[in-house]
């Protein structure tokens, strides 16, 4: 392991750690953002860089701004209104529950064998080609099932739009 | 990068290999905070001038002769404001987000090859980096409307946010025809790709059916992405005084016109790497002289489409918000997607004047087609009453 | 024949015609260079009163009759007449106050001057430093050649030297005829003596 990945680390870690502590909501998103970048910068340092760019196009770029437009709609961003609940009976709650499910997901994730650490090979190089050759060759039901599922979002969206439009007629 | 080390390696043969890598990291990076900026203050000038020369008006002319000084002036000018930060405004979103819209500007510029092997770093996916790090500016835009907590600023970014949004989606589809095109994501290899030919001119993709459509909406789309007219919504002086950036006074809001324009300059830099054939000119080829004349033959594209940027913003109304997303979702999206399978076409038929012929009338067809469905209603010749 | 996009095509057209014509044909650009270039202002505009002189600025055309000075809707004007050792009235002010700052410029002093002494000029470059004492132009920046005067307004000053003139040659036809009858009265005596 070297220098690069703790620091990234530490980043990272940084930042999910702010984001569920600071006050104001909308600082929470930011740190959110770094958190994301942290996670494209570990899959750069594992040279998946199409995957670390795609991180950086949707979650930065859409995934953080719609969660943006929903903590518009909410009242106490500032977080400013009412005390702060910290060790109280639901932050302990919840921190039990999360360490709970931390310890699952371990255990889950190592015992699979994907999840054995390979031999580190300089020649490992991700390749945009083979990722689209596997896609639609390999695993091209899940790609046209995600698909319908963004259509169907996507007309699911213009179809309640269009009914408060007509409603409002 | 690379390029440039072996040419230190070679030339300074007895430096050691940590210090030349140093070198060769600091040059690119020097050479693009110190032109593109320097571009930048140019720009504003020549902007200035030649709108108004477009309106029968002299632009800047007394700081200097023909207002050559007139950038300094401006820079001095802004340095030496009140910086106003309202006093409740979200202090530290406040502060950061002018921060936030200037790097991805420059984040861009990492990509786009100046000349043979002189791009700063070679990535192989260079196109998806550009586009990926364009979309970061979203959030600040968005950062400083909020953190302005004035009604009319965050009525701007919502604008702006939406609008840069739409408009990503053709303009990232019309960048894949060019990846179909080229099959590869690097930008240099693209540009290679559009060389040969007549006068290394006759191979650039914007000669293409596909690729001339290709570069329209890529135009269009970075018109829409940083926010300049006939997009200019978002900054619209008479509607939001200043949209996102009205709280911002002194340096702050300088930052935001360099952002502004920077991404701009970088999305005219990516349409030259993609369309219009990056270095690739006539004369252009390895070496020192080709190496020049390619950089000359950038930086005259570059020029170009900058050009057209201010040639448009003086002609061209602004674009109501209703307008703006409809002709993003309505006309841009369809004809991107057109596009893709144009390119489809022109890959796979094999010879070639068949292959121009159906990928021309694949395109004029749907042009057509969307364009009257997406017609406004003819109004009708109005009855007067009283006359 | 209509194309989609014929009209923004178009508007570019216009405006590059605008910007190559603006660089060879010097009509297109409209600009003024202030100061280094003045627009030429029309023969009757007007600005603020002068008094116009003859010969020499020791004899100026207003012989003080304060005519101006009564008929002044804001009462801009103070006029002291000059008076010799002794005490009698020299037909010429001493004091002749203009305070630009109260003048409405509605020319009521130029229509009822008796002896066309003060008329309208057109120069509009009258700002100064101090709010009021700097605003007040008294006598010896107000008198102004006959000169100047139909350097400024041409047709007018020809048709009030014409006036003038006219006056002029009517008073001494005037005294050439009372003096030729003073004459022939003096010289009528015949040989038939008054009885």
């Amino acid at each position: 392991m070297n220098l690069a990945f703790w620091i990234i680390s530490a980043v990272t870690v940084l930042g999910a750690l702010l984001a569920v502590s600071l006050r104001n909501l909308v600082h929470c998103v930011l740190a959110l953002i770094l958190f994301f970048i942290g996670i494209a910068a570990h899959y750069f340092l594992l040279r998946a860089d199409f995957l670390g760019t795609v991180q950086i196009l949707i979650y930065v770029g859409a995934v953080a701004v719609l969660i943006l437009f929903a903590i518009m709609l909410t009242h106490n961003v500032t977080g400013t209104d009412g005390p702060r609940e910290i060790l109280g009976v639901k932050w302990w709650s919840g921190a039990v529950i999360a360490a709970a499910l931390a310890i699952l997901l371990k255990k889950a994730i190592l015992s699979d064998p994907l999840a054995m650490v390979l031999p580190a090979g300089d020649k490992a190089q991700s390749s945009v080609a083979e990722i689209g050759r596997a896609l639609v060759a390999n695993w091209v039901v899940p790609l046209e099932a995600i698909a319908i599922l963004l259509t169907a979002a996507l007309i699911g969206a213009v179809v309640i739009a269009l009914e408060e439009i007509q409603k409002s007629r | 990068m690379e390029t440039i080390y072996q040419i230190l390696h070679t030339t300074f043969a007895n430096v050691p290999a940590w210090a030349v890598q140093i070198a060769a990291f600091l040059i690119p990076i020097a050479f693009i905070f110190g032109v593109y900026p320097a571009i930048f203050a140019l720009t504003t000038l020549v902007e200035r001038k030649a709108l108004g020369r477009i309106q029968n008006r002299y632009g800047p002319n007394r700081v200097g002769i023909f207002g050559i000084l007139q950038p300094l002036a401006d820079g001095l000018k802004i340095l030496l404001k009140e910086d106003i930060v309202p006093r409740v405004a979200d202090k530290f979103t406040h502060f950061l987000a002018p921060v936030l819209i200037v790097i991805p500007g420059l984040l861009v510029y990492l990509v786009v090859p100046v000349a043979p092997g002189m791009v700063a770093v070679d990535l192989k996916i260079g196109v998806l980096f550009a586009l990926a790090v364009g979309t970061m500016s979203v959030i600040a835009l968005f950062m400083a409307g909020w953190a302005s907590r004035n009604k009319f600023s965050v009525l701007g970014a919502v604008r702006a946010v939406a609008q840069v949004v739409s408009y990503e989606v053709p303009t990232v589809m019309a960048g894949v025809a060019v990846i179909m095109a080229a099959g590869t994501l690097s930008t240099l290899t693209i540009v290679q790709r559009q060389g040969g030919g007549l006068l290394n001119i006759s191979n650039w993709y914007v000669f293409r059916p596909w690729g001339l459509v290709g570069f329209a909406l890529f135009i269009i789309g970075g018109l829409a992405e940083s926010a300049r007219c006939p997009f200019d919504l978002p900054e619209a002086e008479s509607e939001l005084i200043g949209g996102y950036h009205t709280e911002y006074s002194g340096f702050k809001f300088a930052l935001f016109q360099m952002g502004e324009y920077l991404a701009g300059m970088a999305m005219a830099g990516v349409t030259v790497t993609l369309f219009l054939g990056g270095y690739m000119g006539p004369g252009s080829g390895p070496g020192l002289a080709g190496g020049l004349i390619s950089m000359l033959w950038f930086f005259v594209k570059l020029a170009g489409m900058i050009g057209l940027n201010i040639w448009i913003r003086g002609t061209w109304p602004r674009l109501r918000v209703d307008q703006l997303m409809g002709f993003a979702w309505k006309v841009l999206l369809p004809l991107a997607l057109v596009n893709i399978v144009a390119v489809g076409f022109w890959h796979f038929l094999t010879p070639r004047p068949l292959a121009w012929i159906i990928t021309t009338g694949w395109l004029v067809i749907w042009f057509l087609v969307l364009t009257k469905c997406n017609a406004s209603a003819k109004l009708e010749k109005r009855e007067y009453r009283y006359v | 024949m209509n194309y989609p996009g014929k009209g923004l095509v178009e508007g570019l057209a216009i405006t590059a015609r605008n910007f190559v014509g603006s660089y060879f044909y010097k009509d297109r650009l409209t600009t003024v260079q202030y100061p280094e270039e003045r627009v030429q202002t029309p023969e009757n505009s007007r600005t603020f009163p002068f008094l116009v002189f003859d010969e020499s600025p020791d004899k100026p055309r207003c012989t003080a009759c304060k005519i101006c000075e009564v008929e002044c809707p804001p009462k801009c004007i103070y006029i002291v007449m000059d008076r010799d050792d002794k005490g009698k009235p020299l037909q010429r002010p001493k004091v002749f106050d203009i305070d630009i700052s109260v003048c409405m410029q509605c020319q009521i002093c130029v229509e009822v001057c008796p002896f066309e002494s003060i008329k309208m000029d057109n120069d509009y470059e009258k700002s100064r430093y101090g709010r009021f004492n700097d605003l007040v132009q008294r006598l010896p920046d107000l008198l102004k050649s006959n000169a100047y005067y139909n350097k400024i307004k041409p047709a007018e000053a020809a048709e009030v030297d014409a006036k003038l003139k006219a006056e002029a040659e009517a008073k001494a036809a005037k005294k050439a005829a009372a003096a030729a009858a003073a004459a022939k009265a003096t010289a009528v005596p015949p040989a038939g003596s008054v009885t």
